[in-house]
């Protein structure tokens, strides 16, 4: 029965629906007495349905979350993965170096080659034989500088370049190579001034691995020899992004100066080109040798027993193994560019919109999530601010649609509600300040409440009354002494906390930008606009990532506040047509 | 704001004075081209003059009327909160302990899977959210600019239960009611609102007609409440 009044003394009303109703039962009931009566019937089916909605509703939460867990391990599996490639990447030229060592010893004190299957160096290059040691130490250096790049973050575009270097070198990529020109002016003409800016940085880092490399020292010959190898690397790279803009003959020409001038290699090192070649000489001679792999010599198994745990699956896919390795440069170049995209691109995820919280009769002014749980509190200019829980649909009655239904709805404020804060995780509590004048205390209900429950007075706590003014947008950085503020002339403005100077400013909407958040840890920037955009911004490079076009208008105001959540990803915005939309 | 001379912008901005809230020149309806103009519409009417039930009833031409009658609603919701706030200081659940009128009614409170005797406030807070849940709902009320017949029918149950927390505070909780009428003539302009578009049967509206004679119109047509 849709209404729900009844007849206290059961006289004389006839014309409410529900004096009707109950005649007609009791009717019904009287004339038939079956135990079914009609309304009965209905009301076990309405129940029924209502009960089947209920765990369907249910059930689509518990998908959805299932599915945002399995996404969540699947990126997950995609970061060990490709974690596991780059130890094994790492193990393989380990081991490759550890050949190389002993093959010189062994030549150093017997003076005879050592006969050792897949460490055979070319008889017919004997000028390149040194080369192989060095070129895994190279290699190592060359890991050392992209886990540094990595650690920086530049390592996609640098990476991309040099991948883009080499593969002009070998010539591997003809195709490319007719476009490789046009294709490194424009990045020379991107990444020239990140370079210029990065090879300090690389300078100094050179010099605190070779310190560190020297200071190590006592290891001996090997470990020198490495920290002199990666400086020289090092060295090679600065060398490589200083001169990105030069030409290839020129960086090969720079790189060998920049290795004399470094004057402590005991060892004459070739250019770029050389070595390279030479490294893909090698591999493919190795590969050719990789067949005869003897037994004959017990030093040999020495290093698979060692290395048993990558040893005994690399033996078995030995010609796989080396005809990447043979291609160990370029491969690794590029697997590497992908790998940083593809985490990059994780990263940079985008944002969609999943729930629409409609309850609101008026523009929703401010909005804050709860510190830890998947709720947030919006606050509107129909006087109330409502709870919601995001994770759990309270039973869908049959006037709900598949909306979130709020959770609570604090009723006190007798104007519009303008602005709301979060008290500190743990203490439950949120603030509110209205055009009434009065800030007021909450307690946030437990995320298990029922809108329905009885009212507790409880939940407001205190109520101070103080006169609230707002102030412009302002935010500070949770990690650097940086404010962002929020402006009507279209800006965001950036202030160095600590001088009070303006360190960046930009046009950053259509119209007047009127909310700001900030990411938890700081890369990301949220702002919202009368223009009815949401934007994500990269704080680093002061770039526009995303925008979503949000809400709508009601006069000239459309999007009054946006949020972060302290913990978990979501995003949320509030407008001016009453509605507050999370994205995920 | 460089061009703020030249274009005028409804705005609250940050800092306003709670008087300057939404203080700005009326705008022609037919002007606004917002989604939400309607709403725009009847607050700004209302805000100039909350007695002024005749302005602030009487529909622009061309407007869809289920359109009309659901953004009222939405507003009598909404400022209803205010008497809400009211009760809620006065109206314990341990004294008014169901939610009556007169003493010929209990009304069962309808939030629930099976209605309830609900305390007072219990039902008044319930029959608001349950109202803004429908209200807002995706369900029946997707759009703001056109509304299905059969979801404007909804609104005949909505009117009648809100009307109840009038004819509550009415009889029981008297000083309360009449400060808010006061303030905000909302019984008065709700009273007009139903019988105008003929929402609730006459037989239903147990209030004494309000002080202040407000010439109500005939019904157009027959109540179906």
């Amino acid at each position: 029965m849709d209404d729900s009044s009844v007849s206290h003394h059961n006289g004389g009303q006839v014309g409410s629906q529900i004096g009707v109703s109950v005649n007609n039962k009791q009717n019904e009931e009287s004339s038939q007495s079956v135990q079914y009566s009609i309304p009965g019937v209905l009301h076990f089916i309405q129940h029924e349905w209502a009960r089947f909605e209920l765990e369907r509703s249910q059930w689509e939460v518990d998908r959805a979350e299932f599915e945002a867990r399995i996404a969540f391990l699947q990126g997950e599996r995609k970061g060990q993965e490709n974690l596991k490639n780059d130890l094994v990447r790492r193990i393989k030229m380990l081991e490759y170096a550890l050949k190389q060592e002993r093959a010189k010893f062994h030549r150093l004190k017997y003076g005879v080659e050592l006969q050792q299957g897949d460490m055979h160096p070319p008889p017919d290059e004997p000028p390149q034989e040194p080369e192989p040691a060095e070129r895994a130490q190279w290699k190592q250096g060359h890991q050392l500088i992209k886990q540094y790049l990595q650690e920086i973050g530049y390592t996609d575009t640098i990476l991309d370049v040099r991948s883009n270097k080499v593969r002009t070198l070998l010539g591997l990529t003809n195709e490319e190579q007719a476009e490789d020109p046009s294709y490194r002016n424009c990045d020379k003409q991107q990444h020239y001034s990140m370079n210029t800016a990065l090879s300090r940085k690389m300078y100094d880092y050179g010099k605190e691995r070779r310190k560190a490399g020297v200071s190590q020292g006592g290891g001996g010959y090997n470990e020198e020899g490495l920290s002199v190898q990666e400086t020289a690397a090092v060295f090679a790279n600065f060398e490589f992004l200083a001169n990105q803009e030069m030409d290839m003959d020129e960086d090969d020409l720079d790189a060998k100066q920049m290795h004399h001038s470094t004057g402590k290699q005991g060892e004459e090192v070739d250019n770029d080109t050389e070595e390279v070649l030479n490294e893909l000489n090698l591999l493919t001679e190795s590969e050719a040798d990789s067949g005869g792999q003897g037994d004959e010599y017990p030093a040999v198994k020495f290093p698979h027993a060692g290395g048993a745990a990558a040893g005994t699956g690399e033996a078995d896919e030995k010609p796989l193994a080396l005809g990447e390795l043979a291609q160990l440069t370029v491969s690794n170049e590029a697997e590497g560019y992908d790998v940083a995209n593809a985490s990059k691109e994780s990263f940079r995820k985008t944002w969609n919109a999943k729930y629409t919280l409609r309850s609101h009769f008026d523009g929703v002014r401010a909005l804050a999530f709860h510190p830890t749980e998947a709720a947030l509190v919006t606050a509107s200019e129909d006087h109330t601010l409502k709870l919601w829980n995001l994770q759990r649909t309270v039973p869908a009655k049959k006037s709900a649609g598949l909306d979130v239904e709020p959770l609570y709805t604090f009723r006190a404020h007798t104007a519009p509600v303008m602005c709301l804060a979060m008290g500190m995780p743990r203490s439950e509590e949120c603030f509110s300040g209205g055009l009434d004048g009065t800030i007021r205390v909450w307690n946030l209900p437990p995320p298990s409440a029922d809108p329905y429950d009885p009212y507790d007075p409880a939940v407001q706590a205190v109520l101070r009354v103080a006169c609230d003014s707002l102030a412009h947008r302002v935010r500070s950085h949770p990690t650097l002494p940086l404010l962002v503020t929020a402006h009507e002339d279209r800006h965001i403005r950036f202030w160095d906390a600590v001088s009070g100077r303006c360190a960046h400013a930009m046009v950053a909407h259509l119209d007047a930008v009127t909310g700001l958040a900030l990411d938890p840890n700081g890369l990301f920037l949220l702002s919202g606009s009368h223009d009815c955009s949401v934007r994500l911004w990269n704080l680093d490079t002061k770039t526009c990532v995303q925008e979503i076009t949000a809400h709508r208008k009601k006069f000239d105001e459309s999007i009054l506040d946006v949020a972060f959540h302290p913990l978990r990803p979501y995003i949320a915005s509030a407008g001016a047509d009453g509605l507050a939309k999370v994205f995920v | 704001m460089a061009d703020g001379v030249q274009i005028l912008l409804r705005r609250n901005r940050p800092g306003s004075k709670a008087k300057d809230f939404c203080r700005w020149p009326d705008e022609p309806f037919e002007e606004m081209d917002s989604t939400l103009a309607v709403q725009q519409f009847i607050q700004q009417t209302i805000r100039r003059d909350p007695a002024n039930l005749e302005a602030i009833l009487k529909m622009p031409e061309a407007q869809d009327e289920g359109v009309w009658k659901y953004e009222h609603l939405r507003q009598f919701c909404m400022e209803l909160n205010g008497l809400a706030v009211r009760l809620q200081s006065e109206c314990k659940p341990e004294l008014c302990t169901q939610m009556t009128a007169t003493e010929q009614w209990i009304f069962l409170c309808a939030a629930h899977k099976t209605p309830k005797e609900c305390p007072a406030i219990d039902y008044t807070r319930h029959t608001l959210d349950g109202a803004a849940c429908l209200l807002n709902s995706n369900k029946y009320f997707p759009s703001r600019v056109s509304i299905k017949e059969s979801s404007v029918a909804k609104l005949g149950s909505v009117c009648r239960r809100v009307y109840r927390i009038f004819s509550h505070a009415y009889f029981h909780h008297r000083a309360i009611f009449d400060s808010f009428e006061k303030e905000t003539h909302l019984c008065k302009r709700f009273t007009y609102f139903v019988t105008k578009y003929s929402i609730i049967s006459k037989e239903i509206l147990i209030l004494p007609k309000l002080d202040d004679e407000t010439p109500i119109t005939q019904p157009v047509g027959e109540s179906e409440a």
